[in-house]
């Protein structure tokens, strides 16, 4: 179905097309929600305010981007604005149940170099470790992403480049083994 | 050399990323349950019955000013001026015992009175403030306006004339939401004002504010 029928159908009320639309953006959404969290209950919290807030406002999407990206937006400004809070309360930790489960040895990887980029990424900048996120680890292009942050695209690719950079002088150690 | 062992780390590294808070199945079902709750929560959401245009800055000003009169105004009414009170005649000094109990009682409905005024008129100026606020065109600085009312939001908090409950909840709301505002960071005010916004539209704190305000209370500007 085309996305504006949708959309159309979603706004004359029909509570059948709502889940439809919730059944073809969740997946998306929660992956990147919890990529950026890293904790289910607050992805699951962040992804409902996500849907909840799209239906509220979706009489104001005029289609100038794809819904999918529109969506994307609202993620991420509802996961900054609870983030905000969530710091307030309490400091950022890795997940140590996710470091155990990094530590067990798999056939392309170092733990120790997966805990060392864990906490790597946690030191990034907000805006660099999103776009990291969203365009090396979820696949998001730099147009999408400049449309979900509403940013440039060149801005995108910079902030990119940048937390690239930062990660790789976080894990210069490595680059000696690559070396050899 | 350097380039293509930079791109074999960054590859690496894009590899070793994908364990990164490597999300589990979609809660599809549990999650659709909540949103489906509070949609239709907000079906049955009395709307609110009056939207006020968005005013300016100025308006503001003026809206302050004429509280301040207003408060003047109270104060005289409630406090019994000494030049009106009568040199009490001898058998009103030697007051019967219904009108001795009267009088403090009144005395506290007069409080009562002067705080809903006091409350009303504050949370019309705080929906003005916040109206502003959302206008994505106004450039003004809101931090200090935003710290003044806090204070205001504070005292009424702190006064024990505003007991009923629904109030006093929105009060500690707009208490967090003004302080977020008064605390803005200057250098990231854009982002950080779009945020308080969202949470605002989230909160559906102007609605709640415009249907605690009485009709005919609010500052004619």
């Amino acid at each position: 179905m085309e996305p504006t029928s949708l959309v159309a159908r979603v706004l004359a009320g029909d509570q059948d097309a709502e889940r439809e639309l919730y059944d073809t953006h969740v997946d998306r959404v929660y992956r990147l929600v919890y990529r950026m969290v890293g904790d289910g209950e607050l992805a699951a919290d962040y992804t409902q305010d996500t849907f909840i807030r799209t239906f509220e406002r979706l009489a104001g999407f005029r289609g100038e981007s794809a819904l999918s990206t529109w969506i994307t937006s609202i993620a991420i400004s509802v996961v900054y604005n609870g983030q905000r809070k969530v710091k307030r309360l309490r400091a950022r930790e890795i997940d140590l149940e996710h470091a155990d489960r990094l530590a067990t040895p798999s056939r392309e990887g170092d733990p120790d170099l997966k805990l060392k980029l864990a906490a790597a990424i946690e030191e990034l900048p907000t805006g660099y470790r999103t776009v990291f996120l969203m365009h090396d680890v979820e696949g998001f292009t730099h147009l999408e992403i400049g449309s979900a942050l509403g940013i440039q695209e060149g801005t995108s690719k910079a902030q990119l480049s940048r937390a690239r950079a930062k990660l790789r002088q976080q894990l210069a150690q490595y680059a000696g083994d690559l070396a050899s | 050399m350097m380039d293509d062992r930079e791109d074999r780390l960054d590859n690496l590294i894009r590899d070793a990323a994908r364990d990164y808070h490597a999300p589990p199945a979609t809660p599809r079902a549990e999650m659709w349950e909540a949103i489906r709750a509070s949609r239709e929560a907000a079906r049955t959401e009395v709307p609110p019955l009056v939207t006020r245009p968005a005013r300016s800055p100025l308006r503001l000003v003026f809206g302050i000013a004429a509280l301040l009169v207003l408060g003047i105004a109270i104060g005289r009414l409630t406090v019994p001026s000494r030049g009106s009170t009568p040199a009490a005649p001898a058998q009103s000094s030697v007051a019967t015992a219904p009108e001795a109990a009267a009088a403090p009682a009144q005395q506290r409905a007069r409080g009562e009175v002067a705080a809903k005024v006091a409350t009303d008129d504050h949370l019309t100026q705080v929906e003005t403030f916040l109206t502003e606020f959302g206008t994505p065109t106004a450039a003004t600085d809101f931090s200090a306006q935003a710290q003044d009312l806090l204070t205001d939001t504070r005292l009424l908090l702190d006064s024990k004339r505003v007991v009923d409950p629904r109030t006093r909840k929105l009060l500690e709301d707009l208490e967090l939401v003004l302080a977020q505002i008064a605390t803005l960071d200057p250098r990231e005010k854009n982002r950080d004002r779009d945020l308080i916004a969202d949470g605002l539209a989230q909160s559906h704190l102007r609605t709640r504010l415009r249907n605690a305000i009485p009709a005919g209370s609010a500052i004619r500007l």
